[in-house]
């Protein structure tokens, strides 16, 4: 598996943003120190960790930090202030609608067909009977939402995770999932739209895409962000290890759905009695 | 790894205990989460003062919860570093925190209900899935990990969309006292200081 032609994509889909981000990176103030050998506990640590751009990765952590605090956060608040719920839920319903295209790509990337179909058939209901995304019927109608990017792509086919980063703007990552970001944008036909200065109804939508997720995202994990920096004596720390346990399992799931395609009524596989 | 861990787990177990018995277990946590599961949303959808709820959580959290044994695993290497005083005044000020963490959600939880899922054992555990709704949020899928589930079923751990409260917790106090000479005062300092800001 993982000498899989197609983990050489992670290098080609690697954005000049992540080179950027890691250059500077190394740049601003080099690596954690690893400590002695004599000190296995310590080292054991250290290597669950995972973190070798640790004090560089906690210096765009106060960045973010301080955006967030004078940005972000209050923007949420005021969504959340302005809006009542049904309109912010019909928001993030459009937005996840125009989303889908990336995520029936990496559907498919990931050889998971029935996500495939999921999110095919939400496509299709949702714009339509859902009114341009705005309610999600689909979900009613027993074709769920669930998560696909490029990052947990590259994870089903053997890339490994690598180091932790922490991304300006952007927040927790790992190069693998760095790229699968970068990777995600390519993917999107709306990238390729409207481009060039001719198209202002295009440039438009696309920054009004690009804050709406931002505020919307925000405004959704309001309470939890609140609770852990309230909470948690060392909040870096705790995102860390939040991140990585929440991708991890985003990836498990993926990687155990193995629904079958084959129609209830026809004679199944072996392999389906296990869902 | 996690696929290789539960194989390993699937592998061993038939070995140890006769399969009636581990499903007897399972559905014994099941019915063990269902009743803790029941008095925690009367408790958050009650009536009563934030001090009597947070009375009753600490209760429930007494009775049902493997507080010392979360504690212990929490303070992970540093555990055995410690002096049987400071793992003494550790376990009581981690009581407090978790009871402190566990009521300042209340409100978000205000109007929560579960759904019971599957439980299967899992090594000499077993875990219970159940899918938290709240009003204005998409459905939670929650773990709970009880220990003992035949004998004397203690919540050990919960698992929210494939996050560890333990593991989480954990590595919060292993960078706090990476970052503070592993010393286990300085991080019973901090729980004071924490305590006293939201308590």
């Amino acid at each position: 598996m993982r000498s899989s032609p197609c983990s050489r994509l992670a290098c080609f889909g690697a954005p000049r943003m992540l080179a950027f981000g890691v250059l500077v990176a190394f740049g601003l103030s080099g690596c954690a120190t690893k400590p002695p050998a004599s000190d296995p506990d310590a080292v054991a640590d250290y290597e669950q960790t995972n973190d070798p751009l640790e004090p560089t990765n906690r210096v765009f952590y106060a960045i973010n930090n301080g955006i967030d605090t004078v940005i972000l956060r209050p923007a949420a608040l005021a969504y959340r202030y302005v809006l009542p719920s049904p309109v912010r839920d019909g928001v993030h319903n459009v937005l996840a609608n125009i989303g889908l295209p990336v995520q029936l790509a990496n559907d498919i990337l990931e050889g998971k067909p029935r996500r495939a179909g999921d999110s095919t058939m939400r496509i299709l209901i949702n714009t339509t009977v859902g009114v341009f995304g705005i309610f999600d019927v689909a979900t009613k109608w027993g074709y769920p939402d669930h998560d696909a990017d490029f990052g947990m792509t590259l994870a089903l086919w053997g890339v490994p995770e690598g180091p932790f980063l922490f991304l300006p703007v952007l927040g927790p990552s790992d190069p693998r999932d760095a790229a699968g970001f970068g990777m995600g944008i390519a993917m999107d036909p709306f990238t390729w739209i409207g481009t060039g200065p001719n198209h202002p109804g295009w440039t438009a939508f696309k920054w009004s895409r690009f804050g709406l997720n931002a505020i919307d995202a925000r405004e959704r994990v309001l309470d939890s962000i609140d609770q852990i920096k309230k909470t948690a004596l060392d909040p870096y720390a705790t995102f860390r290890s939040l991140y990585r346990q929440h991708r991890h399992a985003q990836i498990e799931n993926v990687r155990n759905d193995n629904r079958t395609t084959v129609p209830v009524w026809f004679s199944q596989p072996p392999s389906a009695t296990a869902q | 790894m996690i696929n290789r861990r539960n194989f390993l787990t699937l592998a061993a177990a038939p070995a140890l205990f006769p399969l009636p018995v581990r499903a007897q277990a399972a559905e014994k946590a099941s019915a063990f989460v269902k009743s803790t599961g029941d008095r925690l949303v009367a408790v958050v959808n009650g009536p009563g003062s934030s001090s009597a709820k947070r009375a009753q959580m600490s209760q429930i959290i007494n009775s049902d919860v493997d507080v010392n044994g979360i504690g212990r695993f929490c303070l992970g290497r540093y555990w055995r570093q410690a002096t049987p005083e400071q793992q003494k005044q550790y376990l009581a000020l981690f009581h407090e925190v978790l009871v402190t963490n566990i009521t300042a959600k209340l409100g978000e939880y205000q109007g929560v209900t579960f759904t019971m899922g599957r439980s299967r054992p899992q090594d000499d555990e077993a875990v219970v899935s159940t899918t938290v709704i709240r009003p204005n949020n998409g459905p939670t899928a929650v773990d709970w990990i009880i220990s003992n589930p035949s004998s004397d079923p203690k919540i050990v751990d919960v698992v929210a969309e494939g996050t560890s409260l333990r593991l989480t917790q954990r590595q919060d106090y292993a960078s706090y006292l990476a970052h503070n000479n592993g010393s286990v005062d300085a991080l019973i300092a901090a729980m004071k200081s924490q305590i006293s800001q939201n308590g």
